[in-house]
């Protein structure tokens, strides 16, 4: 048997990996497609003040993340939704915001300490067993809602008026689709950490938007790029010592490089045989 | 104001929209009939696309009442019964992964399903609204694959399939060349005529409205005038756009040409 399946943390870490690759690409498809690709990184700066708030006050980090986060989704949506700020301009004051707030904390607090370095960067050591737990309850949430409301999120994604038009209700959609987004990227921190986190929502979905022929299709290359990465990252960061988070997003993005070589070779096959017709 | 009263499909009573101060619609009283194919004309921010989104419940009115179908649209329900095709803008969905019939899928259906992700999208039902608008040899292409003008009938063919009693339109005939232009009019009539559909179109494109519409509203944040589209004169076209208006129109059906003369 190989090393990396003897330790039990590292079994753990590839489990959690494995929930993180296919949780973060499914929410993310939904988010990048809406052009909201920003609010993973405002949600896990949120959650990294909910972080700080733990460690101040001596209460669970974990948990006070996850309340972070999830109010953070709600207000967040609110702001947009009420359209007082834009979208983007919105999630930018959330964003600094709450990393001040944190910065302030964790300097009042006593300062920075290993167990923080692994929030802000993941570590493969950090995946207790209560957080590979709520990551599995947290996938089996994400799938069903996604597999019951896929048509109303496409449409969503698509066009949010149109969405509205056809019955779709939009704002109760967009609240649990902000929430679900803020609790994955919290619970995905131990794994990722909080500042690459936004890019497993991300990069996995770019990979299949330009080249799958469907959404679902897109969806499924997602995953499945998610997948591969964590995998393929993890792996990488336990024989070479490297941080999980780092390799797990540079994986990703040689994915995506590779994607856009093929479909780039593909379409140049294709001109190359039209001029030869 | 119950259905046995026979409400307008679309009636807008003395309403009132601002974007933050800047009043779009002014005391707009208008009321759209069943059966009729309804034009609403005006120059750009005119508060046409305005009127139309405060039809279809995307905006509030400050003041006054929408009304779909008899009930105020912050309450109306009943979305099958409507059909939206909105503006659509070129390279607006350059990475958007669906092909055409998953978007017209999409549209056919809003009801809980818990299994709705391995819903087939070639259905029944999507074939047929891809055939009314011509696309359905294109039914697997990527919607990024496809021109404005096939764009166009694709979000034309969403708007269908669920057989609404009311089609809006903003601007449907933007960017599509004049074959486009005649073929979507085409489909616009015989859903008019055959199927008895109400429809609204919004648009700049004065010359078809006259020929196509069977009542004109002409828009210029008050609702400058409303009626028959053989009723319109030269003039009143000139002083709505501010410009000297010239519309021939040679079409046997409505014979423009001669009902614009007397006026001169």
């Amino acid at each position: 048997m190989p090393s990396i399946f003897q330790y039990e943390f590292m079994l753990r870490a590839l489990a959690g990996g494995a929930l993180v690759g296919v949780l973060a690409p499914t929410l993310g498809t939904f988010v990048v497609l809406r052009r909201y690709s920003l609010i993973a990184d405002t949600l896990a700066h949120v959650a990294l003040m909910g972080v700080a708030i733990g460690f101040a006050t001596r209460f669970l980090p974990s948990l006070t993340a996850l309340a972070a986060a999830v109010l953070g989704a709600i207000a967040v949506e609110q702001l947009r939704a009420r359209g007082r700020l834009p979208g983007d301009a919105a999630l930018a004051v959330v964003l600094y915001g709450s990393l001040a707030i944190a910065i302030v904390v964790i300097s009042a607090a006593g300062g920075f300490n290993v167990d923080l370095f692994s929030f802000l960067f993941g570590s493969i050591l950090s995946v207790s067993p209560l957080d590979l737990w709520l990551l599995v309850g947290l996938t089996v949430v994400v799938i069903i809602f996604v597999a019951a409301f896929y048509v109303d999120l496409a449409q969503l994604a698509f066009d949010e008026e149109l969405a509205k038009v056809s019955g779709v209700r939009t704002d109760y959609l967009n609240l649990v689709l902000a929430v679900l987004t803020g609790a994955t990227i919290t619970l995905s921190m131990r794994v990722v950490g909080v500042l690459l986190i936004g890019a497993l929502l991300v990069i996995p979905v770019l990979t299949g938007l330009r080249t799958a022929r469907g959404l679902r299709m897109a969806m499924a290359i997602a995953v499945a790029t998610g997948l591969l990465s964590a995998g393929a990252g993890l792996t990488i960061a336990f024989y070479g010592d490297y941080s999980a988070g780092g390799a797990i997003v540079i994986t990703a993005l040689v994915l995506l490089l590779l994607s856009r070589i093929w479909s780039g070779l593909k379409d140049w096959v294709a001109a190359i045989r039209r001029q030869g017709d | 104001m119950t259905e046995i009263d026979s409400p307008g499909a679309v009636e807008w009573d003395r309403v009132n929209f601002a974007y933050d101060a800047i009043p779009a619609v002014e005391d707009v009283s208008l009321r759209i009939c069943r059966g009729e194919l309804a034009a609403i004309l005006g120059p750009n921010g005119s508060g046409k696309s305005t009127l139309i989104k405060l039809a279809l419940g995307l905006l509030r009115p400050d003041s006054g009442h929408v009304r779909l179908f008899g009930r105020e649209t912050g309450e109306f329900k009943d979305w099958g019964r409507v059909g939206y095709m909105p503006q659509v803008g070129s390279g607006a969905w350059r990475d958007f992964p669906a092909t055409a019939s998953e978007i017209v899928a999409n549209g056919a259906r809003s009801r809980f399903s818990p299994l709705a992700v391995f819903g087939r999208s070639e259905r029944e039902e999507v074939m047929a609204a891809l055939e009314v608008v011509g696309m359905t040899a294109f039914r697997s292409r990527r919607l990024s694959e496809l021109s404005v003008g096939q764009q166009q009938r694709v979000l034309l063919a969403r708007a269908l399939v669920r057989d609404p009693e009311l089609l809006v339109l903003d601007e449907p005939a933007a960017g599509v060349d004049v074959a486009g232009e005649e073929r979507l009019y085409a489909v616009l009539r015989d859903l008019n005529r055959d199927r008895g559909m109400t429809i609204v179109i919004v648009s700049h494109d004065i010359g078809a409205m006259l020929r196509e519409a069977t009542t004109v509203a002409c828009l210029n944040c008050k609702l400058v005038r409303h009626g028959p589209p053989h009723d319109l004169t030269r003039d009143e076209l000139s002083t709505l756009y501010g410009v000297p208006v010239d519309v021939l129109i040679h079409d046997e059906r409505h014979e423009f040409e001669s009902v614009l003369q007397p006026h001169r």
